[in-house]
């Protein structure tokens, strides 16, 4: 059983670390690690996922909280599309065939990979929608002098349709989808990156708390997986992000998108070849 | 109240009411382990087998999860670890719902509640399912 044991730790342990430091979360990288390497079926694999998707944002948010740049008031109206797409999301996993899971893994890998290349900058709104004015979601944000900088929002529909999307992969797939949702706050609702990215954190751990709850409420979570990937990414992650600082993680980039086209190419010829 | 004692109060107590969830499920887990290292790790063998054939132990009610962790079964604190781990989103979307009721902002507060009732509905067609 130890020998075991510690190889579920120690495969937790190092995708929670590449997740930390990535920025893309520990799910990206504990599915493909159980279903490659573990030999785990997809929806082991996704159900242990979920439990540690919202360990380690639990892990994360207590620092973001403390930050304030959390928009709690994006973060609810998002909540109500992802909670949406998750709770769909995860109750289909038990129905749809495992090709598809893989497929989809894949092609959300590959989303990942060009949300890792992309560069992002800043470009806050002085002036938001109607929509976004009635639901008061503007806000402040520290700028690098430290003066606070007001922001509007714009496009919540837009958001909201990309959410459901996000939250409908994350219940699927076992993933936070951070990638895909800040890329919907950055892009499409102007928030700034600071902003969107602690907003994000707060909203994986709902929505992969709502897909986790179908997964335990069906019997699909494996108890001898899920515990030890659990503890194991939150040690990992908390270590990715106690070093994170003292990393180039520019030189790292190349890096993170070798291994998510990898893992992309895995997964869909798992999923063309029929393993 | 004014505005930003109650973002003090927020920010002060989330972190501490998360990292305490938090902290209980991972001693429940590693107790969890500690007890199936202990008095059942064939049994863990076994389960981890018939995990990698798609083989999983299926529903279990709440009442009969509860008996099992009396008895002492190291496969249901297991079972309860993940759960509480679970309450660590719950509990910051209910914080948020007492939040705006406080400040009877009642489009968020509905908004609030769709998302708690979300997760309510989760659980309900996971046991349906």
């Amino acid at each position: 059983m130890l020998e075991i044991l510690i190889d579920l730790l120690a495969l937790a342990v190092g995708a929670g670390f590449i997740g930390a430091i990535s920025g893309l979360g520990g799910g990206v990288f504990i599915v493909p690690a159980l279903v490659i390497v573990a030999h785990m079926p997809m929806k082991v694999a996704v159900g242990a996922s979920l439990i540690s998707v919202v360990a380690t944002s639990a892990g994360a948010s207590v620092a973001f909280v403390r930050d304030g740049w959390t928009n709690l008031k994006v973060a609810m109206v998002l909540e109500c599309a992802t909670v949406t797409g998750a709770v769909i999301g995860a109750y289909l996993a038990g129905v749809v065939p495992t090709v598809v899971l893989e497929l989809l893994f894949a092609a959300m890998m590959l989303q990942s990979a060009y949300f890792t290349v992309t560069k992002r900058g800043d470009d806050i709104l002085t002036k938001g929608d109607p929509l976004a004015e009635r639901l008061e979601l503007s806000g402040e944000v520290p700028d690098l002098s430290g003066n606070s900088v007001h922001y509007e929002v714009v496009n919540v529909p837009q958001g909201g349709a990309l959410m459901v999307v996000a939250g409908l992969m994350s219940g699927l797939l076992g993933i936070g989808s951070g990638a895909l949702k800040v890329m919907a706050m950055d892009y499409i609702m102007h928030l700034p990156l600071k902003v969107s990215s602690a907003t994000s954190n707060f909203m994986i751990g709902v929505t992969a708390g709502a897909g986790a709850l179908v997964f335990l409420a069906r019997g699909d979570v494996a108890t001898t997986i899920a515990a030890p990937v659990a503890i194991g990414v939150t040690v990992g992650a908390l270590a990715g992000s106690r070093v994170l600082p003292h990393l180039k993680v520019e030189a790292l980039r190349t890096v993170f998108v070798i291994i998510l086209l990898l893992i992309a190419a895995e997964m869909g010829w798992r999923a063309l070849s029929g393993i | 109240m004014p505005k930003q004692e109650e973002d003090r109060i927020l920010r002060e107590w989330t972190p501490i009411l998360l990292r305490t969830i938090l902290i209980a499920a991972m001693v429940t887990l590693v107790a969890g382990l500690v007890l199936t290292y202990t008095f059942a790790p064939d049994y863990y063998v076994e389960r981890y087998q018939a995990v990698q054939h798609g083989r999983l132990i299926g529903k279990e009610t709440l009442g009969l999860l509860f008996d099992r962790v009396r008895q002492g079964n190291p496969h249901a604190v297991l079972t309860i670890g993940l759960f509480v781990l679970t309450l660590v989103p719950l509990a910051r979307v209910a914080f948020c719902f007492l939040l705006f009721i406080r400040e009877r902002d009642y489009t968020y507060v509905a908004l609030t509640a769709y998302v708690l009732a979300g997760l309510i509905v989760g659980v309900l067609a996971g046991s349906a399912g």
